[in-house]
């Protein structure tokens, strides 16, 4: 395994990473449960940030800088995604009557 | 110390990330992923990322949050209802959580890091040295996501302006 020396202190890379892991399960999970569209994007959201730390943590593993760009071009993403997807959302609250994503089932097959 | 300070922003993130999936309100979910945000912030400062950490303040859990809470706004405070057509849903998606962990905490136990490159870590993570990397090596993928979020700012612009012709 491999250590991190911060701060005079050493921390696993494996710590952050399992973090990540927990993190991105959760927010999985919140998308697989919830039905509120709005909080399902949060939970999008959840697991973007959780990649974002796996990111950053090998970048810092590796001393290498590539991760920690990935990562802010992985927050634009997330940035657009918000946007689209918000402004599609309260685009669907005005002109229907919807409470939750089991009533946007037309397109089901 | 730094050690204590892992610690407690994981725990606080995790208890955060329980209170986004587990509130009714969408408000509080709102709230719950700030606080995510924040002590995975102070994560990255750990992992020697501050410019990540700033971005990650100012951008996420400031610009995109309140995004969030002016749509919450827009919308109304509309409860989410505990009912659910397909049964089970939520055994079956706890089965898929032990399932996805199970798997990603294997794949953590085999991983084989390379030697790390050696960077001079005082300038690890600043503002130019992210600068030179984005403006050399990856000026193509940083004008690409400028694209992107000329599309995306389009794309919305679009979507609210036909809701205003509308009415």
């Amino acid at each position: 395994m491999s250590t991190l020396n911060i701060g005079g202190s050493q921390l696993d890379a494996s710590w952050f990473l399992l973090l990540g892991a927990v993190l991105f399960t959760i927010g999985a999970a919140g998308v697989l449960v919830r039905k509120n569209p709005l909080v399902i994007l949060i939970c999008i959201e959840l697991m973007l940030n959780a990649v974002n730390l796996t990111l950053i943590t090998f970048a810092r593993q590796l001393q290498n800088l590539e991760g920690q760009l990935f990562a802010l071009m992985a927050m634009t993403v997330a940035a657009a995604e918000a946007v689209v997807g918000l402004a599609i959302l309260v685009d669907i609250f005005h002109t229907r009557d919807v409470e939750d994503v089991d009533d946007l089932s037309e397109l089901k097959g | 110390m730094t050690i204590a300070i892992f610690f407690i922003a994981a725990a606080v993130a995790i208890l955060g990330a329980f209170g986004v999936v587990s509130f009714r309100e969408p408000i509080r979910c709102v709230l719950s992923l700030v606080v995510v945000m924040l002590s995975l912030s102070v994560l990255f400062l750990l992992l020697s990322a501050q410019f990540v950490f700033v971005v990650q303040i100012i951008v996420y859990a400031g610009a995109v949050m309140v995004l969030f809470l002016f749509v919450i706004a827009l919308l109304g405070p509309a409860r989410e209802a505990a009912r659910g057509r397909l049964r089970f849903q939520s055994w079956l998606s706890a089965l898929f959580m032990l399932v996805l962990l199970v798997l990603m905490w294997t794949m953590l136990q085999g991983i084989q890091y390379r030697q790390p490159d050696q960077t001079d870590m005082s300038v690890f993570g600043t503002v130019q040295s992210i600068a030179v990397g984005l403006f050399t090596t990856y000026l193509y993928p940083f004008e690409l996501t400028s694209i992107l979020l000329l599309t995306a700012a389009i794309g919305a612009i679009y979507l609210s302006r036909r809701q205003i012709d509308d009415r």
